[in-house]
């Protein structure tokens, strides 16, 4: 057994260097859904509907599909449309697509939790449009959908599993390659299991640092309340 | 694309449905069971099942469904046993969705206010009949909605178990390109299908669903 662990210690730099890619992978698509995702939102308040239509469209046709046939449609059928991508850049397009429909619904919850008062008062007081739109809704709405954002985002590190399936050798393709190298199911899967579990936990950390730094006051992820036996206990003692 | 053809992709990807659907209602009754049990167990369990519980789900949803599916999958086989590639996607989606299926159940049971456990234990009832009657009746109201979001997610999860080699309407897409070719008609049909199933079920969610941000 120990010496089955050992054989995989000869794979680490391969590990690491399928974890390095996994993240290029998961920023690139997210910064791709951010975008998408504040073009769509934007397209859904407009008070044209043809745009509205369309952003729409968009979101129920990626939420209603399953994100791998999402990417295969990007990988295999794109190019009789001539438009051939890499598995690097089919996986970000396809990636950020699905994300970006999801997020659109996150931002768009985020500009209407901003009271219709307050773009009223900002217009009495002679704001223009564009200023009440980043002075005054984009910086409430931002903390309001942070939580979200962070949750879309660990999720998206999740999905880049599936680029295995256009042979992108990220975290899963690098694993099922070594596994079939060295038949070491066990201890392959283990190893490609923690390293996602620190990928998603680095970056939920690092997410929450962030939320406790830009925003004024500090937002801070609500840390889970144990509920029932605990407390009412205490309740009751009290 | 000549009618025959359609025909016959269309009767493959059909069959595809069957197993998809069939799949999701085992691991949507498997989800819901494990979800309740961890849901239950970290909010009243005694000491050590709560530390269980949390583990389980910070473990999952910090870990991509496709690594829970060839862990069990190839795992088994490691041990010298064979396991069915169905057994495999179902326990493997269950246990998977299991832990965000306790998260809902357990935004459920906090949202009931603290106050009514108190009042009920002054009404002599005991923790496990105020969480029965009290409490259960009124989580199935909240958690509904959200509980179908991920049954919806579940759904669209079950293309991943083609991954590991079942046959089901990804599959089946993926075998009809494999021969003949034509991937934006055959997988255009696919998204078809998948749409027409998980579009009633979102715009019910959409429906009902008043929590705004999730």
């Amino acid at each position: 057994m120990n010496y089955q662990w050992l054989t995989l210690w000869g794979y680490i730099p391969e590990f690491i260097k399928a974890s390095w890619l996994t993240l290029q992978v998961t920023g690139l698509a997210f910064a791709l859904a951010v975008v998408l995702g504040l073009l769509a939102a934007l397209a859904s308040l407009s008070p044209l509907a043809v745009l509205r239509f369309i952003a729409r469209g968009y979101v129920e046709i990626i939420r209603n599909t399953p994100v791998l046939l999402q990417i295969f449609i990007v990988f295999f059928s794109l190019p009789s449309a001539g438009i051939s991508l890499d598995a690097y850049w089919a996986g970000v397009i396809a990636l950020g697509l699905n994300v970006g429909a999801y997020l659109s619904e996150v931002f768009r919850a985020g500009m209407q939790s901003v009271p219709r008062g307050q773009l009223e008062a900002a217009a009495i007081l002679g704001l223009e449009p564009a200023q009440i739109f980043v002075e005054v809704v984009l910086p409430q709405a931002a903390r309001a959908v942070y939580p979200a954002i962070v949750n879309y985002l660990i999720q998206l590190l999740l999905g880049t599993s599936l680029l295995s399936a256009i042979a992108l050798p990220e975290l899963t393709g690098t694993a099922t390659v070594i596994n079939s190298r060295t038949l070491l199911y066990i201890q392959t899967f283990t190893v490609t299991l923690v390293a996602y579990l620190v990928l998603s936990n680095a970056l939920s950390w690092l997410a929450g640092q962030l939320g406790a730094r830009v925003f004024h006051p500090p937002l801070i992820v609500r840390a889970p309340r144990r509920l029932g036996g605990l407390r009412l206990h205490r309740a009751n003692r009290a | 694309m000549s009618i025959d053809l359609l025909r016959t992709s269309l009767s493959i990807l059909l069959q595809g449905l069957v197993a998809t659907l069939l799949l999701s209602v085992a691991a949507i009754v498997g989800g819901t069971l494990i979800g309740l049990l961890a849901a239950v167990l970290r909010s009243f369990g005694p000491w050590g099942s709560a530390h269980v519980a949390k583990l389980y789900t910070e473990l999952f949803r910090g870990t991509p469904v496709l690594i829970t599916l060839m862990f069990i999958y190839f795992g088994v086989s490691y041990f010298g046993y064979a396991i069915d590639v169905f057994a495999a996607g179902a326990i493997g989606l269950s246990v998977y969705q299991g832990a965000y299926i306790a998260e809902v159940f357990r935004s459920g049971i906090e949202s009931v206010p603290r106050g009514q456990w108190e009042v009920s234990q002054i009404l002599g009832l005991t923790k496990a009949q105020t969480f029965t009657f009290v409490v259960l009746p009124q989580t199935g109201k909240i958690v509904l909605p959200p509980l179908v979001g991920q049954y919806l997610s579940l759904i669209k999860d079950t293309s991943i178990v083609s991954m590991i080699g079942m046959s089901e309407l990804m599959h089946g897409g993926q075998a009809i390109v494999d021969r003949i070719g034509k991937p934006v008609e055959i997988y255009g049909l696919v998204a078809l299908i998948y749409f027409a199933v998980c579009f009633p079920l979102s715009q019910w969610v959409r429906h009902h669903d008043r929590r705004r941000l999730t």
